[in-house]
């Protein structure tokens, strides 16, 4: 009994170690991605609070705590504050199978990238669940345009990672980032270029951000589905948006871009240097180029219609997919790559 | 194991309770969140038993797209639970006579089985993997039955894409393309005739 | 053939790439933006701000009460009484501007024989009560001895172009 105790106790430490970044690396994505907005549209962004605006965040923060959480009438009050921890929490436990190295995985499961799909088809409700509570139309229409635009990409997406377990003959993420070590000509990305495509823009679409942002689009539905959240409950729900993100660009280098592994190994010269050794940093800066990916599609793109986004995932995403999945397929049977 | 005792009575509670709940809170959507509820205790029950794959496997199909569709046509729908009420008497004949077979299918089941509790599955070795122990079973033994679901699955999807797939002429339905590519001749006729002040 | 092409090339999502690459110059490119309390852009001399009441350099104020001010003000915006002074010369006793009614054409300025009424380059003033926006005479001198100085050199530069 004391045992499992102390195992209990020192998984709630563990899982500390990794919930605290993730959190403060969410609030530094919102001032990044303000900033790199700011820049791209000739703007400085926030420089005020702190230097170079680096307060910011905490200042939004502290902000969103005081305000007044409204409950707007004849909302359902149980699932209007529920709604929001429900989109968290599975953007935070997702990070449980995650590994940042090949020795540094909270939890170092079997079926890791199943359950990592499992988690982030349940975000979902939390939108759902927040549209339908707050007993607004706007509301309503943004929660089943996002339920909708999640069910049709989780598919494609799902598609997608079939084709890198092809190749890497299971669901461990560990391992399947050791299925890729060689050089950077081994990471599924070369071999699996249109799902690894179909998976950041499905990922994109999963997370509704921009260009696929319908379920909030400020210019038909005001906010979508948090129109009438607002202090805690609105920072909640951005919190999840954001962690969602680090944790899709977090898998893209997993499972596309050898995770931990440098890209200078197997390289004559510069591959034998320091180098060419794989580790965190790697795993993290790979993870930061697909966060600023996310933030360059919104400053570049303008949102997609309703049926097109559904067209696009139906019949553009869905095929191409189907059919790389056999080419992979192939890949696997010829010994080609890994395997 | 006490822990793991503990954890199995807790997550069956909640499963029996929230089961229950389906059938007895009046507001639809409440039922299917409580539906949703019994299935993620499920595959937290099949969690304990090490099922690991399945109970993910449960989660992801029932829980993360099945049920958010399910939710999304409740959600739309418009259920007056007085109205509803209304036909309680009328069904309740009919009602009572499923429920009868039901409890009495499984009797019959529990009856021939015995009531014996099944062991906790022994803790395998760490090389040992349910995921690929699955996929053996369902690609060597079972293979026929695999493939015959697949087969039975393609169709209702053929189905379903048959049904709602017909052109339907009451709806208004715009085609862009066509909006896009219209000649000028299609939409104007110019008439030469003489005005009227000539005519005179 | 044509159609086949069409499609592959739209596989290849050139026009997307096309469009990343214009927000990436534009995020390097230099920004034009200034960070406003600390730094401005330049203001021309003959910027219209808040009214002043100007003295001679010996102390004496400039106003002789003519009140060609009000008479062209279209906003009727000015407020003047006068009465004669000890030494015999017509002063106001009252002094008054709304600055609500206020438009900033700047006909005062130009009205006045002596350069006592003129517009600063002050801009940037607010008030924390709506009976503040009358200011009065003894305000309207203050304001002329703090900004005396820029007042003086705005006029001296705009003097060739008069």
């Amino acid at each position: 009994m004391i045992d499992q105790l102390l195992t209990l106790i020192w998984t709630m430490t563990k899982i500390m170690i990794i919930i605290l970044p993730v959190t403060i690396a969410v609030a530094y994505y919102t001032y990044f991605e303000r900033k790199v907005l700011g820049y791209m549209h000739s703007r400085r962004g926030p420089n005020r609070v702190g230097p170079l605006g680096l307060l910011q965040p905490f200042a939004d923060v502290f902000k969103m705590l005081f305000k007044e959480l409204i409950v707007p009438t004849n909302a359902n009050k149980f699932l209007f504050l529920l709604a929001p921890l429900l989109s968290l929490a599975p953007a935070l436990a997702a990070w449980a199978v995650v590994p940042f190295d090949d020795w540094l995985v909270l939890a170092d499961v079997d079926a890791g990238l199943l359950l990592i799909l499992a988690l982030t088809s349940m975000g979902v409700y939390g939108i759902l669940l927040g549209g339908w509570a707050s007993n607004s139309k706007y509301a309503l229409i943004g929660g089943l345009r996002a339920a909708a635009q999640t069910v049709s990409y989780e598919i494609a997406m799902g598609f997608a990672l079939v084709g890198v377990i092809v190749l890497a003959g299971t669901l461990n993420l560990t391992a399947i980032v050791e299925a890729q070590s060689g050089n950077i000509f081994t990471w599924y990305w070369l071999p699996l270029l249109p799902l690894f495509v179909i998976y950041f823009v499905s990922g994109v679409a999963e997370t509704n951000r921009a260009p696929f942002d319908v379920a909030e689009g400020e210019s038909e539905i005001v906010a979508g589905f948090h129109v009438e959240y607002s202090g805690a409950g609105f920072a909640v729900f951005f919190l999840a948006e954001y962690a969602n993100m680090i944790l899709i660009s977090a898998l893209a280098s997993l499972l596309f871009m050898g995770g931990w592994l440098s890209p200078f190994s197997g390289i004559p010269v510069v591959g034998d240097t320091f180098l060419g050794e794989g580790g965190v940093h790697w795993f993290l800066l790979k993870t930061a180029v697909f966060c600023f990916l996310f933030l360059w599609f919104r400053a570049t793109f303008p949102r997609y219609r309703y049926d097109q986004i559904m067209r696009l995932g139906w019949k553009v995403f869905i095929p191409i997919t189907i059919v790389w999945i056999m080419v992979a397929g192939v890949f696997r049977v010829m010994g080609w790559f890994g395997g | 194991m006490p822990i793991i005792e503990i954890l199995f009575y807790l997550f069956s509670g909640v499963l029996v309770l929230s089961a229950l709940s389906v059938i007895t809170v009046g507001n639809p959507i409440h039922a299917a969140l409580f539906l949703i509820l019994s299935f993620f205790s499920a595959a937290c029950i099949w969690m304990l038993l090490q099922a690991e794959f399945l109970a993910i496997t449960l989660v992801l199909v029932y829980v993360g797209a099945v049920m958010v569709l399910f939710l999304f046509v409740v959600m739309m729908l418009d259920v007056h639970v007085a109205s509803v009420r209304e036909g309680f008497a009328r069904y309740l004949p009919a009602g009572v006579l499923v429920a009868l077979a039901m409890a009495v299918q499984l009797f019959l089941v529990i009856w021939t089985r015995g009531m014996e509790t099944m062991p906790m599955p022994a803790g395998e070795g760490d090389e040992y993997s349910h995921t690929s122990m699955i996929g053996e079973l369902l690609y060597s033994e079972y293979l026929y039955a695999f493939e015959i679901a697949a087969v039975v699955l393609l169709v209702a999807i053929i189905a379903a894409i048959a049904l709602t797939h017909r052109r339907r002429p009451e709806t208004k339905h715009q085609d862009p393309a066509r909006q896009v590519r219209v000649k000028r001749d299609e939409r104007l006729r110019v008439v030469k005739m003489k005005s009227e002040g000539e005519e005179a | 053939m044509q159609a086949v092409t069409r499609y592959l090339r739209s596989l290849m999502l050139l026009e997307l790439f096309r469009g990343l690459a214009v927000t990436w110059r534009m995020g390097l490119a230099p920004k034009a933006t200034l960070n406003y309390p600390d730094e401005h852009t330049p203001w021309s001399p003959r910027f219209r701000g808040l009214h002043a009441l100007r003295r001679y350099p010996n102390g004496e104020e400039r106003c002789i009460a003519c009140k060609l001010c009000e008479a062209v003000c279209p906003a009727l915006a000015i407020t003047i009484e006068s009465h004669n002074r000890e030494d015999n010369t017509r002063r106001t006793t009252r002094y008054d501007i709304d600055l609500f009614k206020c438009i900033y054409c700047g006909f005062c300025e130009e009205s006045c024989p002596v350069d006592s009424i003129v517009l600063t380059d002050v801009g940037e003033y607010h008030m924390e009560h709506k009976s503040e926006k009358v200011v009065d005479k003894q305000q309207l001198l203050a304001i002329g001895d703090r900004y005396e100085e820029s007042i003086a050199a705005n006029r001296a530069r705009d003097a060739r172009y008069r």
